[in-house]
């Protein structure tokens, strides 16, 4: 039951099919009629300004929201049923780093799922020590989370994501508020786990370090452009992406808000569709 | 003025032991809800919802009447009230929970007016239904208000003994999920782990924990045992199961703690134990060997005297010998006051590196390797901040003059920076 359109060239499922997906909060859409789709191994990086629709979108992927309209497929199935095949790696503003937790429970975390309640057993345990070896982490396990440097932070989060033994990483932000060096660092680990086969997608406000990904895609609340960053990547591109939203975009919606206080049923469904 | 006020608090020391002399079920079945409480406490405490315990314990009320006016239509045995009472107040507990989380997301409501909203419209409720009991049913509000843990009977010990260890073994199994869940809700529901089922699971436990307890402390003070001494373990300790253990210590030491202290000064038990359990998280902030105020202040203090000691062993190093009654060139070049140049220097000759002829001082052999080091840590660091941190050479030595402390990475430095000549001054950088 594979959607044709969610097979790339070669006949392989894409890893993400993202298809007329649109989104509303309050009727006000986040999300108009975003469709792309990401190959196995692909490393994208998504940018675009704050309030583009970005972490909606990682949302999407992570079956925690379904679109009002438009669909989201993982590796050929809907979000939704794929979730073990996806791990994220969330903002660091979103944790809490005073929680009680070594550097190695938040890796096992990723094994949530096997045994009794997510009592880890032997090799849980060990999953999670190759995890912490893979990230350069070993020495750090029964560290608090808090006494870690920002870069070595991220690293315990990829850690979790490697020890979920997920196909496809969705990281949110993982160069804000580091350094260079660290920024290299974590650059370095990504392109580790890319070479292993997984597929990763980066919201990422970084515009310095786009060539480094295979796809960019810009996001401002429509797909603005997305392919190889050399074609993609220009400033006509750029100014498009962050140059503030269309005009009669908002008036369009503006009108349709106000006809829903009305009780006017034909709503959200946007100029673009 | 204080003597009055002492003689009408009528201490008698005496009474100390007497709530395990005479009242042992109640005090241990007191202890016992401590436990338990400090225990969920945790959770509620790291999921930042002590607002939904205050509100869940006075929503119980609602239910607790509500189950005494089914009881007394149906006419039920006597000795299943208590598990009725249970029933109703775990029933009115969880759909508070299930109404604020409603009222919060389906509204502009901010979820701490929803939580003040729901309870307070519970507890009316409650009240209202009060008067509506069957003349000659007993309910003692100001019990359910206040607690009154002399009244606890074997129903309610029952109770307790059912509840507690069935809760606790449930956090036990649950330990991972809870943990999970209230550290990464967001990944735990991309996980696929029913976050909200969760959720209520830990709310309809509070409820029981707080029904079998109420008479303990009652509605108003009970959210103090649940938040109390989670937050004080909280300062304690960095590990989860730890905390869970330490709350749960201090839970049940305040429980037993507080009877003593009631009996001991004639005041009820619910607001005794209550004292005992904020004196002890007074104590965890003060005291907390890793948190605590007090060992923060040490540790600055105990670093300031040493980089202070470091500082007037240089100044020696580069002045020379230093007469002890002039801390004048030594306070201009350190910048400290001349009783902080005396004690430096007093602790200095402590540790044998500087020695006292005639009123003079001096550097010991040991003082001038020591200085030698600080030297060269300082230089090592100025030429790693111009050239790996990019920092301007005519700022740097300030900054220099703050890390050369930290001397013990002078080795690394050196190799880092490939064994260096000189500084960025173009002074030498002696060679350890």
């Amino acid at each position: 039951m594979i959607d044709q359109a969610s097979m790339t060239r070669d006949g392989e499922t894409a890893a993400v099919y993202a298809d007329g997906v649109t989104i509303a909060y309050d009727a006000r859409p986040v999300l108009r009629s975003v469709s792309f789709s990401v190959p196995r191994g692909g490393m994208v990086g998504v940018i675009g300004p704050n309030g583009a629709g970005k972490s909606t979108l990682l949302k999407c992927m992570l079956g925690l929201i379904k679109p009002d309209y438009g669909q989201v497929e993982v590796f050929g199935q809907p979000a939704k049923e794929a979730r073990r095949e996806v791990a994220y790696v969330p903002q660091t503003e979103a944790v809490d780093w005073d929680f009680p937790v070594t550097v190695e429970d938040v890796v096992l975390m990723g094994r949530a799922l096997e045994g009794f309640f997510g009592w880890p057993a032997r090799k849980d345990r060990e999953r999670a020590q190759h995890a912490l070896d893979q990230v350069g982490m070993t020495r750090y396990a029964h560290r608090h989370i808090r006494q870690l440097s920002g870069g070595q932070q991220r690293r315990v989060f990829l850690a979790r994501a490697l020890c979920q033994e997920a196909e496809l990483l969705l990281l949110d932000e993982p160069f804000a508020g580091v350094d260079a060096a660290s920024e290299h660092a974590i650059f370095t680990l990504i392109d580790d786990i890319r070479d292993l086969g997984k597929t990763v997608i980066v919201v990422n406000h970084d515009l310095s370090i786009l060539e480094r990904f295979d796809q960019v895609l810009m996001l401002n609340q429509r797909v603005i452009a997305h392919g190889s960053p050399e074609t993609v990547v220009n400033d006509a591109n750029l100014s498009a992406t962050y140059g503030g939203r269309l005009a009669l975009l908002d008036e369009a919606d503006e009108t349709l808000r106000q006809r829903i206080s009305r009780d006017d049923r034909h709503i959200a469904r946007t100029a673009t569709d | 003025m204080t003597g009055t006020l002492l003689a009408q608090l009528q201490i008698d020391p005496s009474q100390v032991l007497a709530p395990w002399a005479h009242w042992l079920p109640q005090t241990l079945g007191s202890m016992f809800i401590g436990v338990t409480c400090g225990v969920l406490g945790c959770f509620v405490v790291l999921r930042r919802m002590a607002l939904i315990g205050d509100a869940l314990s006075h929503s119980i009320l609602p239910g607790v009447v509500g189950a005494l006016l089914l009881f007394g239509m149906v006419g039920a045995s006597e000795k299943w009230l208590p598990l009725w009472l249970l029933g109703g107040a775990m029933v009115a507990g969880l759909l508070t929970a299930v109404i604020i989380s409603i009222v919060h997301r389906h509204s502009r409501t901010k979820e701490d007016s929803a939580i003040g909203i729901a309870f307070t419209a519970m507890f009316a409720l409650g009240l209202i239904a009060i008067s509506s009991l069957p003349r000659g049913t007993h309910f003692d509000l100001k019990c359910f208000v206040y607690g009154e843990p002399l009244a606890i009977a074997s129903p309610d010990l029952w109770l307790m003994g059912i509840i507690c260890p069935l809760v606790l073994i449930i956090v036990a199994l649950m330990y991972q999920r809870l943990k999970l869940i209230s550290f990464d809700p967001v990944g735990a529901s991309a996980l696929g782990v029913p976050v909200q089922l969760i959720h209520y699971l830990l709310m309809g436990m509070l409820a029981a924990t707080i029904v079998a307890g109420i008479k303990s402390t009652g509605v108003i003070l009970v959210v103090a045992m649940v938040i109390t001494p989670a937050s004080a373990a909280y300062q304690l300790t960095n590990r989860l199961w730890v905390m869970l253990v330490l709350a749960g210590a201090i839970g049940g030491v305040s429980a037993g703690l507080g009877m003593s202290l009631a009996f001991t000064v004639n005041a009820p038990t619910g607001p005794s134990m209550v004292v005992v359990v904020v004196i002890l998280f007074i104590l965890a902030v003060l005291f907390s060997p890793s948190h605590g105020w007090v060992f923060e202040r040490l540790r600055k203090r105990k670093l300031a005297q040493h980089v202070a000691q470091e500082d007037v062993l240089k100044a020696v190093y580069r002045l020379g010998e230093q007469r002890i009654d002039n801390p004048q060139p030594v306070g201009e070049e350190t910048g400290l006051s001349p009783s902080r140049i005396r004690k430096s220097i007093a602790r200095l000759v402590q540790e044998g590196l500087v020695r006292t002829v005639d009123g003079v001082a001096d550097l010991t052999d040991a003082g001038q390797k020591h200085a030698q080091e600080l030297v060269r840590a300082h230089r090592l660091w100025e030429t790693y901040l111009v050239k790996e941190a990019g920092v301007d050479p005519s700022v740097v030595h300030d900054q220099a003059e703050r890390l050369e402390h930290a001397h013990e990475l002078a080795e690394a430095l050196d190799r880092k920076l490939g064994k260096p000549e000189t500084d960025p001054h173009g002074s030498q950088i002696p060679r350890g």
